[in-house]
């Protein structure tokens, strides 16, 4: 300790020496802490722990470096199939995140009415013991099913999935489903019996073409992803990009297609068309692995790309020769499925168009295209039976329940989200749960633990995610960060950051299926706990115990371990990874299917659709045009910030404090708005928000503007990110419900440029 | 010729004017030349860390324009005066300038005769004055107009200064010589010098200064070479040149 | 034996991963970054090219800032441009005189990428190489890292017809051997930067031949004058005599 004390203490009267004379008006130079600094590395010796990344949901393997119990270093795990030893700029931004000032750190309970943001600190006793009284009101009175739990993050496991199936209530909700896979995974299920699961299965190596649409690698710096696509992109392999905006990715396309946004399922059958017709698809592959391709044929017959061109806004030309393209590398061709996939509210059937194209090109389990990949073996902490079967999704949890019932609670009540009337089927629908705390139908949500999940900045109609705030009767948050949603709590619980805490363990669908590991760099900041910790702690308050039936967690970690013949310690030892083999290709399955449809077989034309009153092969549906004036309002990412989590951490923070609305020039010039001037955005419904910084750019379609995600938040204790630019999720007052998903379309609202106010 | 008893055998030389801005001008330049030194040559370099030597030459440069400027302000006819006796020069000054060794080996007898400045004297001002011209020019350029400069701008500019710098440093090793080979200090200490050495190296001078108290003493009956008298004295002298 | 890098423009895709290692490595304060990634788009929709550039020390071996640096606070080592800060007098030359625009003014002294000393002195390698996910960086002997960089252009070729290496000999080789996806000049890029020669006149003939003259003269002017004041005091003496020969009354008053 005496080494990094001494240094400090230097440091700090230096700068303070260098502040007092620069007062003075006498110093040239400030002190320089870079380079004054013993390197961090040099301070003492360097104590490494095993993690997992939590600065996006991807979740990547992290080796953290920490000197003198201070975290100084976090770089990828080698031994990692995610991260194989490199980490992104958010990942990088981890310490930066940890020791971000504005971190909850005590127990907190209101003061004020809700929405003001009046607290006061209370210890954890007070806090858990006052939530559980609530839980239990609740539940004498309403049942259990009138609590609602959403949680986004890694620990969310610990109150989305486990907390809520142990108290009974089939609300448990993530954003990483309704407001981003559902589709996806539902039209997987539809089509492959299978979902795509965390880590989209690409075949990379050996991958000849691939065809995003609407994926934005780059921007979206999913670590392996980006690393995948680098080496794909360097052996040569072909890159189609379809995209109303010339994207990070776009610039290394061989192909651009800068679609008009929402036509992109008719791009996807005229793509089919081009395969059919010109006999370009894997024939034999067709016949062996799916069902229903002549009805596809016909049904394609008409989707010429002259009739694409027209709706889609590019040229026959192009559509033809990208399906060419395509079908030369088949089957080491395939368009990815990608991820944030509510848009339009029909996007289940254009996620099945997608993997149609990819089931013609015989990508599904050939190497090169699809691999199919495997959840590893790994024994749950025993405990008993769930009061109620779990339909929480999530972008981790792999596929969501396909059973036709939906589970019912302990007094007998199913989803309030609407599911099987509003939509057909999938994961708990979150933005649905909004409307029954406000109007009790089908019954009345009372109470809510928000874990993690940045309620007012991913959810969209903020009007009414605000209204129900204010109706509810308990409203308990669990965060690291004074988010907006936070001041609307009447228990706001901080949490230890993924630096400081043990976690679950994290069984990966994989190629490679495998087990990593999260262990603590340091000692909880503040009076912080992790989420394993007060999940427990209600449990035990609320008459849970027997499913948290062990004292520590290195016990509860210890014992799932010996089911797979490992350890903690030895798991330690190993890097902090554990490795099992996969089956990911379809010789892997010696001649059995690997389709778990009714047909056991892709199923190009789904008889499941039809019986449930739905195109049984996709069709294009236009969706509504801006008015006169307005843009189609599309958002995004910026590489060095995750949704509307990273805005305040100061490193990341540093690098993009704000954002800016892409317009495309000539629209700009046209409406005489010039680079970098600061408007207001006013969407359909009158909502505002900036202002913020226009970029005027030829990268993006006059139709259509574009912003990253995450900014303009309005939480005054967000020191740094408080009022920066302007929030989508504000503009984002209407959004599409999909039928078949329940996902919420978030690409139907439209925006005005407002120069004064 | 009569003398106050305090400069018996004296003249005065420099008035108090001068000797400040004299005083000024030449601290102000030590300091651009030490200061500047650490950049020219490399042992000296550690000197310039955390850039304390840029701040006090930047403070040397601002007193080394406003010393000459003030001077200009506060004494135009001194100014003026300095001006034209450095750019004048006569048939003796030319015939000094062809016996110079001489002078230079410390041999002021038989040189030809010298007015207040001896021909190296005004050459020396005239000198000083030109090459710090480019100095001030190449200097300021170097503080305010860096970006515009450009890297070859920027070298080239420094090139100037340093090769400004070197000739004024050289001027006043030439300037520093003189003064000690012919005990010349008092001059700008006092003001006073021996009246002795005066007619040896400036007889010119002296003959219009006996002129001028022959004059004066007719006229108003003064006595001594004070001040005022030089002053008077000075305009005529350039009303009669003028 | 002299180190370089080489950054593949082609491959990079801008995800900034590079700064962000760079800042947390070298723990770098706030408002200081030796790395940014600026948009590089060309063309007007939907006619577009592009990519991103690094805007970083290319590590000339024949530095103009190094040339130019007045107290050595910048110099040459392994190949890489280094840069010690405390060092450094705020001079400025170093930010006027870089070809690439690099070093910037942060607290009043120059601030730029030195390759990493201090991690590969500890035996590391440079942060931003060995988190690239893009691997579009690599680090070891400069000759080798030639070899790679030919072996990158080659292959970028399958997507940038005119793909090539920049840094074989500009500014005598530079330190970050940069692939590129076409002509310099497209991509903002000098062919050929123009060598710091006023400079190398400035530093190299100018400055010695200055402080040798100085020197030399202030050595010679003090021998003279000795010689030179004894002749003058001598001379006077010669005069005193001579007059008080004559008797006049004022010289001997004076002695």
């Amino acid at each position: 300790m005496s080494l990094v004390d001494l240094e400090i203490s230097r440091r700090t009267f230096f700068t303070a020496g260098a502040a007092t004379m620069a007062a003075a008006g006498l110093l040239p130079r400030a002190a320089h802490a870079a380079t004054d600094g013993t390197p961090w590395y040099r301070q003492g010796a360097i104590e490494t722990t095993f993690g997992v990344c939590d600065m996006c949901p991807w979740r990547c393997g992290i080796v953290v470096s920490s000197v003198n119990g201070e975290v100084r270093k976090i770089d990828g795990n080698p031994a990692d199939p995610k991260s194989r030893g490199m980490l992104c700029a958010r990942g990088q931004g981890g310490v930066s995140f940890m020791n971000d000032p504005d971190r909850l750190q005590a127990p907190m309970m209101r003061s004020g009415k809700r929405g003001e943001g009046s607290f006061e600190e209370v210890s954890w006793e007070q806090a858990l013991d006052f939530i559980a009284d609530k839980l239990l009101e609740i539940k004498e009175r309403s049942g259990p099913e009138a609590l609602a739990i959403f949680g986004h993050t890694s620990g969310e496991y610990w109150f989305t999935d486990h907390f809520s199936q142990a108290w009974g209530t089939p609300n448990a909700a993530k954003p990483s489903s309704s407001l981003c896979l559902s589709p996806r995974e539902e039209a997987a299920q539809l089509t492959l019996g299978m979902g795509v699961g965390g880590h989209e299965p690409v075949d990379w190596d050996g991958l000849r073409c691939l065809t995003l649409i609407g994926s934005h690698i780059g921007e979206d710096t999913r670590n392996t992803v980006m690393q995948d696509f680098a080496d794909m992109w360097g052996d040569g392999g072909k890159v189609i990009v379809v995209d109303p905006r010339f994207s990070s990715v776009a610039t290394k396309a061989d192909h651009w297609l800068p679609i008009k946004p929402g036509t992109d399922t008719a791009l996807l059958l005229a793509w089919l068309n081009v395969l059919v017709t010109e006999e370009l698809y894997d024939a034999d592959y067709v016949r062996g692995w799916t069902t229903g391709f002549d009805r596809l044929a016909a049904h394609v017959a008409d989707k010429s790309p002259a009739w694409a061109a027209s709706i889609t806004d590019l040229s026959e030309g192009q559509i033809i020769e990208t399906a060419r393209v395509m079908a030369e590398r088949k089957p080491q061709s395939v368009i990815m499925p990608g991820r944030h996939v509510t848009w339009y509210g029909n996007d289940t059937q254009r996620l099945r168009a997608t993997y149609l194209v990819n089931a013609l090109l015989g990508a599904y389990g050939r190497r090169g295209g699809m691999y199919f990949n495997k959840a590893p073996y790994l024994e749950e902490y025993p405990h008993p039976p769930y009061a109620v079967a779990g339909s929480a999704g999530g972008c981790s949890a792999g596929a969501a329940e396909t059973s036709d019932e939906l589970p019912l609670g302990p007094s007998g009540k199913a989803r309030a989200d609407g599911a099987r009337e509003t939509f057909l089927r999938g994961a708990t629908a979150l933005q649905e749960l909004i409307d029954p705390m406000i109007t009790g139908d089908p019954y009345r949500i009372e109470g809510l633990i928000v874990y993690g999940t940045n309620l007012l900045n991913s959810v969209p109609n903020k009007p009414r995610t605000r209204e129900a705030l204010a109706a509810l009767d308990l409203v308990v948050a669990i965060d690291v960060l004074p988010q907006e949603h936070v001041a609307w709590a009447d228990v706001v619980l901080p949490e230890s950051t993924y630096l400081e805490r043990y976690d679950t363990l994290w069984s990966v669908s994989h190629k490679t299926p495998y087990i990593a590991m999260r262990e603590p760099a340091v000692a909880p900041m503040y009076q912080t706990r992790p989420a394993w910790w007060m999940a427990r702690e209600l449990g035990l308050r609320v008459g849970l115990d027997a499913y948290f039936g062990w004292e520590t967690i290195e016990e509860y970690l210890d014992r799932e371990l010996r089911s797979v013949g490992s350890s903690l310690d030895e798991m330690r030892a190993n890097d902090g990874i554990i490795i099992q083999n996969g089956k990911p290709y379809l010789e892997d399955y010696d001649g059995a299917s690997p389709f778990h449809t009714p047909s056991e077989k892709i199923e190009l034309f789904s008889q499941q659709l039809a019986d449930a009153g739905f195109d049984p092969i996709p069709e294009y549906e236009s969706t509504p045009e801006p008015p006169r004036g307005f843009y189609r309002l599309l958002y995004g990412r910026h590489p060095v910030h995750t949704f509307a989590k990273t805005q305040n951490t100061p490193a990341l923070n540093e690098r993009y404090p704000t954002n800016e609305v892409w317009i495309n020039a000539q629209a700009a010039a046209s409406e005489g708005i010039r680079d970098g001037q600061e408007v207001w955005l006013e969407n359909q419904d009158g909502a505002r928000s900036g202002p913020i910084a226009v970029k005027a750019t030829e990268r993006i379609r006059s139709d259509a503007v574009f912003m990253p995600h995450g900014f303009g938040q309005n939480a005054p204790g967000l020191t740094r990110a408080h009022g920066k630019g302007a929030s989508d999720t504000e503009l984002q007052t209407d959004y599409a419900l999909d039928p078949i998903s329940g996902g919420a379309g978030m690409r139907i609202n439209f925006v005005k440029i407002v120069t004064e106010v | 010729m009569a003398t106050t008893v305090e400069h018996e055998h004296q003249v005065l030389r420099y008035r108090t004017k001068q000797r400040i801005v004299h005083a000024l001008l030449a601290t102000s330049f030590v300091v651009l030349l030490l200061t500047g030194l650490v950049l020219l040559w490399d042992p000296l370099g550690w000197l310039a860390a955390g850039g304390w030597s840029r701040l006090i030459h930047r403070i040397g440069a601002i007193g080394f324009l406003a010393v000459p400027a003030a001077y200009l302000i506060l004494d135009r006819k001194g100014a003026r005066e300095l001006v034209y006796d450095s750019f004048r020069y006569d048939r003796d000054d030319i015939e000094w300038f062809k016996t110079m060794y001489r002078y230079f080996l410390g041999h002021a007898v038989e040189m030809p005769p010298q007015g207040r400045l001896n021909a190296g004297q005004k050459l020396h001002h005239a000198a000083v004055m030109l090459v710090s011209a480019t100095v001030v020019v190449s200097g300021l350029a170097m503080w305010f107009f860096k970006p515009q400069l450009g890297a070859s701008g920027l070298a080239a500019a420094a090139v100037i200064h340093d090769l400004s710098m070197l000739a004024l440093t050289l001027f006043l090793i030439g300037h520093l010589y003189f003064t000690y080979v012919y005990k010349a200090i008092s001059g700008m200490t006092t003001g006073w010098v021996e009246e002795a050495d005066a007619r040896l190296e400036h007889s010119k001078w002296m003959d219009e200064l006996d002129a001028q108290a022959e004059a004066v003493t007719v006229g108003s009956g003064a006595s001594s070479h004070d001040e005022v008298s030089q002053e008077d004295q000075s305009q005529e002298d350039q009303s009669q040149e003028g | 034996m002299a180190q370089a890098f080489v950054l593949d423009l082609g491959r990079c895709i801008g995800c900034e991963a590079c700064a962000l290692a760079c800042k947390t490595g070298n723990e770098l304060p706030t408002g200081v970054s030796y790395i940014e990634l600026i948009e590089q788009v060309r063309g007007s929709f939907p006619d577009l090219e592009g990519g991103f550039d690094n805007h970083r020390c290319l590590h000339c071996q024949d530095a103009a800032c190094v040339a130019v640096c007045p107290t050595g606070a910048l110099y040459k080592e392994d190949g890489l441009t280094r840069l010690n800060t405390p060092a450094c007098s705020g001079c400025e030359y170093c930010v006027t005189s870089c070809p690439y625009d690099v070093p910037r003014m942060v607290d009043g002294a120059s601030t730029k990428c030195d390759g990493c000393k201090a991690t590969t002195d500890a035996g590391g390698g440079p942060w931003c190489v060995s988190t690239c996910p893009s691997k579009a960086l690599e680090y070891g002997e400069r000759s080798e890292m030639l070899r790679t960089a030919r072996t990158r252009a080659e292959a970028l070729r399958a997507h940038y017809p005119n793909a090539q290496v920049y840094g074989e000999t500009q500014a005598g080789g530079l330190g970050v051997i940069l692939v590129l996806p076409d002509d310099p000049e497209v991509l903002g890029l000098p062919r050929d930067p123009d060598p710091p020669t006023v400079a190398n006149v400035w530093q190299g003939v100018v400055q010695p031949v200055s402080i040798g003259l100085i020197g030399a003269t202030a050595v010679a002017a003090g021998v003279a004058g000795v010689i030179a004041r004894r002749n003058h005091m001598a001379e006077l003496r010669d005069i005193e005599e001579a007059e008080q020969l004559v008797g006049d009354g004022d010289s001997s008053e004076e002695a």
